[in-house]
């Protein structure tokens, strides 16, 4: 098949309501979403959807429809969390919940970001902060500026409290976020390995 | 055959002998239990004689078969295992009383409602529920009475409720039939909403043309009494006998002596917002609502009235008709039959904040777009925006505003008019201006009326209207006052930004803001959307669940003019129909005083909502008029004396259900 | 001891304490002078982030969330917090807590493991709605020393303030709210109204970590609408987005300086340092003079037109 053919002609099928994935959106109480009636209020509301390729009502619908790929796709990482779809949806739908919890099933399928995952792992789960401030050098310069305003160089926090650190990974690793890090890690290691490895066999092919 | 047999004389002290009869229901019930084996599983309750199972027995031959077991004198006593009495009870008690037995002496077991339909899915557990009804309806049946039912006149008149398009038509049929009518209309002219239109879809005659001459007509019936400015303030009695008073307001205007010249507002010193124009055009304190009112007279309104006399000097009005001391009048009625046409109000979108209503002047509603469409509105039909007075050169509707909106505040209804009155108002524009751009914003376009969809094609096809699949998001000002839209273009999968010169909210009907106190005051029920309910969806769409009284038009729920004319034409010809018996029958389910048990302490007189408990000062009793009571039962509870008893549902009846309800009757208690 | 009218606990969250200490000193200054005691938090956490966090796995966001709340509730008062984001989640795991029993027997045998325990007993507060519920603006008006009566303030709001609606204190206001320019202009100061003033700084929901240049752009948008409004300072009330309007700025400079014209300089200042200027506090401690020795910190827009602007109303 010429290449043309196959870019022209799709035969994609609508996989249906009850795919795995979409039982999986459904058990992760998104069955809201069926509510939808598609009138573009919450795409219309996004500053995102205005700038990035991001379509708030596409994910939804892809959601609806069991479309895994809007798993893969970087866009429901452009929702800014700024709630306005949330609050117009005429179906009363948790709009910006929703996409939310779509993310939790796409970092449960492995499909997170690099800069997300070393935020989550090496610094939030690492410090307790999403910020931190008590890296001996990288932070040197913060910790000065607390104490050129009178506070202590480390806040009250976690950063004066390391028991209080323990405490927090304790609860991380009881409630499943060590293991779903872990696992997410796997995942995108394998997929990589798999990609790696088509690419290979191309260029191999393409040699011959 | 239906010829009327010999009457069957039971009078409760004989041995009850029952017929089951257990209905298939097709397949409604049969599909799910085994009716032959719930046939014989009946045989084995008390007093049962026979039992029979049957395809319909709401059909003319299930019909016969009662009929002919109670001929035969096999049963005094019947019990129909099948749907909801809602629909069939009638039916079969029709049975009973064409056979000669009491119909009270008759019970329905709703054994498809609580048993094969919501249980569709376990016919074991379907069996069981079905099997308890049977058993509690036998139970009941063993322990009915014969009572008679209560005959009342009906007078021959009706009050109608609200004087818009619906109130009116349903007026002129009465009036026709020769039934007298009162027209209570609050404001101080009828024509409803309607006058306000400019054209009317999908025919796009003129409104006030086709309404004007009904309005007059109105007028001119001997038969119908109209009471402008009036509103109903008190309805007391019962289907066939209701006594209604009617507060007149105060016009300040003698209406008889005013002959409408109009002096008086032409010398008025004060000028307000006029409602009729929703306040974009202007009236004096001295004021008709519109000229083609109905009654054309004079109102004063005292609330911008600063009582400077003019109006009333000789010069200005001649017939002398000010009357500045004015009083509300109170004047009560008595009628057969209400109906309820107390119309709508306009959804208003100020809380809904992302379009800007009451923020940016270049936002109105479409009801405001109806008024600068209408030749005899504010600027006499050639439509400008409110910044600057000037025409429009883009205009876009948003649809749905307020409606089919699921938050908290919205409706969740369609409103069933705004599609079509939306692409009228476009299409009136572009008649004016065919260079204008117009846009509708929709998520759904419905027009399924007679000759919608091709009004709508029209609209696209011939006119141009830009019509974009999408629910706009959110406005804001631009330069000059301009609109500017934001919203997805669904179609195209993009979200898309448009500057406009005036932007229209097609907002929705809802139930009146009184709708509350109007319910109470005649006892009727509201459905959730806050309409008026009638009495059933389908069969009774213009009932409602208070004997004698109607709805009619939006006042029941959101139409168009068509639909709500056809609706008061209906309401009108139940309405008649009642009067036409001129008396009807009404259930004996009242509460009767066991005189030696009562106290005379009065609790339930206090506590009967219905007021149908008098005293009786001589014998120092309680007295129930059976033509007041509604069987609701609270006196039966509240008694202390245990002193009133409610027909058909007496304390011994229930109880022998509920003896029944949890257990299966053993020998002990009379089993076989 | 009890001169104080009001007692919080003081939630830091991140950004404020590891970034921008001089909002942590106003706060702790400005609500000291207004009669409220602020007592720290010991061993509290990231919130978490709600739109980052709880992006990758609600229980955790939840469990964390509640530990954090369970040590306000130790201290007998509300946690308050001065960001939006810490906000959004505190006051969200609140709500979504206290509505749902379950849930919350849950992530009290999780904190149980740990020895916590989260009862829900105290409401989650914003620095804006203890000072402008709780205190009032009459009561903000009688401490107001200096009047700013030709400074031109563009106010962000941010997001998690207002929204999601039903979990805030707004009484369901979300559109167009008005409680932090009324804050504002008790100081003599003017806010401007400009293009799409509600609109997101586009750092939040973990877009600034996944692509700065997308959350650039977002702040790009409102620094054009700001500039055009013609806005002297931008006042806000979040940390993350003081973060992303102040470093975002350079940011924005450097990214799209094809298409802005003049690179961006608008001072941007949290409100209790307008406010605590405005009671006569010292601008120095404030953090609105900037300290030249260190390099590499907070702020990164130069903050001195403001103080050009309004010296000679506090000199
Ligand atoms: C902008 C707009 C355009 C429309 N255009 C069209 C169109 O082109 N074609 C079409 O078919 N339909 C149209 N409609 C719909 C049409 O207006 C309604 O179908 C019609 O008004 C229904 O009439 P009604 O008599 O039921 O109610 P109403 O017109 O509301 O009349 C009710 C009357 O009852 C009175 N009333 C209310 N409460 C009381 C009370 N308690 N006591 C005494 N009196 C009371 C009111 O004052 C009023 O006079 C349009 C609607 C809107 C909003
Ligand atoms: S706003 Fe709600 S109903 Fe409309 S498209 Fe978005 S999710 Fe669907
Ligand atoms: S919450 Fe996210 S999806 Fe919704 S409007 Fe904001 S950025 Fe877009
Ligand atoms: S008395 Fe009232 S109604 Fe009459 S002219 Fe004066 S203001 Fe007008
Ligand atoms: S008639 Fe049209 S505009 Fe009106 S609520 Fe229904 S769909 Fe919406």
């Amino acid at each position: 098949m010429s290449d043309n053919v196959e870019k022209y002609i799709k035969r994609k099928v609508h996989k249906g309501m009850s795919t795995k994935i979409s039982q999986k959106f459904i058990d992760a109480g998104l069955e809201k979403i069926r509510a939808c009636i598609n009138c573009g209020t919450c795409t219309g509301s996004c500053p995102s959807g205005r700038r990035t390729a991001y379509r708030t009502r596409s994910a939804i619908r892809k959601a609806l429809t069991g479309d895994e790929s809007v798993l893969e796709d970087i866009d429901i990482w452009m929702c800014s969390t700024c709630y306005y779809c949330y609050e117009r949806c005429p179906r009363d739908i948790p709009v910006t919940d929703m996409i939310i919890k779509l993310r939790n099933i796409a970092v449960e399928e492995g499909f997170i970001l690099d800069s997300h995952f070393t935020l989550a792992s090496d610094i939030f789960y690492a410090t307790g902060h999403g910020v931190p401030a008590n890296d001996p050098e990288a932070h040197k310069q913060w910790r000065a500026l607390r104490e050129s305003y009178g506070l202590p160089p480390l806040p009250p926090t976690v950063h004066s409290y390391p028991e209080a650190v323990k405490e927090c990974q304790t609860l991380m690793n009881e409630v499943g976020f060590r293991a779903l890090l872990d696992n997410a890690a796997k995942l995108k290691a394998k997929r990589k390995a798999e990609a790696e490895k088509i690419a290979k066999e191309k260029t191999e092919e393409e040699k011959k | 055959m239906t010829e009327t047999k010999k009457e069957i004389i039971v009078t409760g002290k004989e041995k009850p002998r029952i017929g089951v009869y257990v209905c298939h229901c097709g397949i409604n019930i049969a599909g799910v239990v085994d009716v032959v084996k719930l046939k014989d599983y009946a045989l084995t309750l008390p007093d049962v004689v026979l039992a029979r199972e049957y395809k319909f027995m709401c059909s003319d031959n299930g019909q016969s078969m009662i009929k002919e077991d109670i001929e035969a004198g096999l049963i005094n006593r019947v019990v129909v295992a099948a749907c909801s009495p809602r629909m069939h009870e009638p039916t079969f008690r029709l049975v009973c009383k064409e056979a000669g037995l009491n119909q009270f002496l008759f019970e329905q077991a709703n054994i498809r409602e609580h048993a094969t339909w919501v249980n569709m899915y376990d016919p074991e557990g379907a069996y069981e529920i079905a099997k308890d009804h049977i058993r509690m309806s036998v139970a009941k049946a063993r322990k009915l009475l014969p009572l008679e039912v209560q005959k009342v006149k009906v007078d021959p008149s009706c009050l109608i409720i609200g004087g818009g398009i619906s109130g009116m038509n349903s007026a002129l049929d009465l009036a026709d039939e020769g039934y007298k009518v009162y027209l209570v209309e609050r404001t101080p002219t009828i024509g409803g909403h309607m006058a306000q239109l400019d054209k009317t879809f999908p025919t796009m005659d003129c409104s006030a043309c086709i309404l004007t001459p009904k309005m007059v007509d109105v007028g001119r019936k001997e038969k119908i009494e109209i009471m402008t400015y009036s509103e109903v303030v008190d309805v007391s009695g019962y289907v066939g006998n209701f006594e209604v008073t009617i507060m007149k307001k105060p016009h300040y205007v003698d209406q008889e002596k005013c002959t409408a010249c109009g002096s008086c507002a032409e010398n008025c010193p004060i000028t307000c917002g006029n409602e009729f124009d929703l306040g974009m055009g202007t009236r004096k304190a001295i004021y008709i609502p519109f000229p083609q009112a109905v009654p054309g007279e004079y109102t004063i309104d005292m609330e911008k009235c600063i009582k400077c006399g003019i109006c009333a000097r000789e010069d200005v009005c001649e017939p002398g008709a000010i009357k500045y001391d004015d009083k509300p009048e109170y004047v009560t009625v008595k009628v057969g039959t209400i109906i309820v046409a107390t119309g709508w109000d306009l959804y208003d979108p100020t809380e809904l904040g992302q379009y800007g209503y009451g923020r940016y002047p270049n936002v109105i509603t479409g009801l405001q777009m109806e008024r600068l469409l209408s030749s005899f509105g504010p600027v006499l039909g050639k439509p400008v925006r409110p910044s600057d007075l000037e025409a429009p050169h883009s205009i876009a509707f948003l649809q749905c505003v307020g409606s089919r909106n699921f938050r908290e505040g919205g409706h969740s209804y369609c409103s069933r008019v705004c599609c079509m009155y939306a692409t009228k108002q476009a299409r009136q524009y572009k008649e004016k201006h065919p260079e204008a751009e117009v846009y509708i914003f929709y998520m759904d376009i419905r027009a399924f009326g007679k000759g919608y969809e091709e009004f709508y094609e029209s609209a696209a096809e011939n006119f141009g209207i830009s019509y974009v699949r999408g629910r706009i998001a959110e406005v804001r000002e631009g330069e000059n006052h301009n609109i500017v839209i934001r919203a997805e273009d669904t179609l195209l999968q993009t979200p898309i930004e448009l500057e406009v010169d005036l932007f229209v909210l097609s907002c929705g009907l809802e139930a009146k803001a009184d709708a509350d106190q109007v319910a109470s005051l005649l006892s009727i029920q509201r459905s959730a959307d806050g309409f008026f309910m009638e009495a059933h969806p389908k069969l009774k769409p213009v009932d409602t669940l208070t004997d004698g009284i109607f709805v009619a038009g939006v006042a029941q729920g959101p139409k168009d003019i068509p639909d709500a004319v056809a609706q008061a034409k209906g309401a009108a010809s139940s309405a008649a129909a009642l009067m036409a018996q001129g008396e009807v029958e009404i259930e004996p389910y009242y509460s009767v005083v066991i005189e030696h048990l009562c106290s005379g302490c009065r609790t339930c007189q206090s506590l009967c909502p219905f007021g149908a408990i008098d005293f009786d000062e001589f014998k120092k009793i309680a007295v129930v008029n059976p033509a007041l009571c509604k069987g609701c039962g609270t006196c039966v509870s509240a008694c202390p004396s245990g002193a009133m008893v409610q027909n058909h549902f007496a304390n011994f009846q229930l109880n022998s259900i509920i003896n029944v309800a949890v257990k299966q009757p053993t020998v002990e208690n009379g089993g076989k | 001891m009890s001169e104080y009218k009001w007692r919080y606990a003081f939630f830091l969250g991140c950004v404020i304490p590891n970034r921008y200490p001089m909002i942590e000193r106003s706060i702790r200054d400005v609500f000291e002078e207004l009669g409220a005691e602020i007592l720290d938090m010991p061993g509290a956490s990231c919130c978490p982030a709600p739109g980052v966090f709880r992006a990758f796995h609600i229980p955790t966001w939840l469990v964390i969330a509640a530990r954090n709340i369970s040590i306000a509730e130790e201290l007998g008062v509300s946690p308050l917090t001065g960001c939006n984001g810490c906000y959004g989640t505190l006051r969200d795991a609140w709500y979504d807590l206290e509505h749902n029993p379950e849930e919350k027997k849950h992530v009290n045998e999780l904190l149980a493991k740990v020895g916590r325990q989260y009862k829900g007993n105290f409401e989650p507060k914003h620095v804006v709605q203890a000072l402008y519920l709780d205190m009032g603006l009459d009561y903000l008006k009688d401490h107001i020393k200096h009047k700013f009566d030709d400074l031109k303030v563009g106010v962000h709001y941010g997001c998690h303030i207002v929204k999601p609606s039903d979990k805030r204190p707004w009484h369901g206001e979300y559109e167009n709210p008005q409680f932090l320019d009324e804050i504002v202009e008790i100081t003599g100061a003017k806010s401007i109204d400009y293009k799409d003033k509600y609109m997101c700084c586009g750092a939040g929901g973990a877009v600034r970590t996944a692509v700065k240049e997308v959350a650039a752009d977002f702040t790009r948008e409102k620094l054009v609408n700001m500039r055009d409004a013609g806005v002297d300072i931008i006042i806000n009330c979040c940390p993350f987005c003081h973060l992303q309007l102040d470093l975002g700025q350079v940011e924005v400079n450097n990214f799209y300086k094809d298409i802005i014209g003049e690179p961006f300089k608008i001072p941007v200042i949290y409100i209790t340092q307008l406010l605590g200027v405005a009671m006569g506090m010292d601008p120095n401690r404030l953090g609105l003079i900037k300290n030249h020795d260190l390099k590499g910190v907070s702020p990164f827009i130069p903050i001195d037109r403001f103080l050009d602007i309004v010296k000679e109303q506090i000199i």
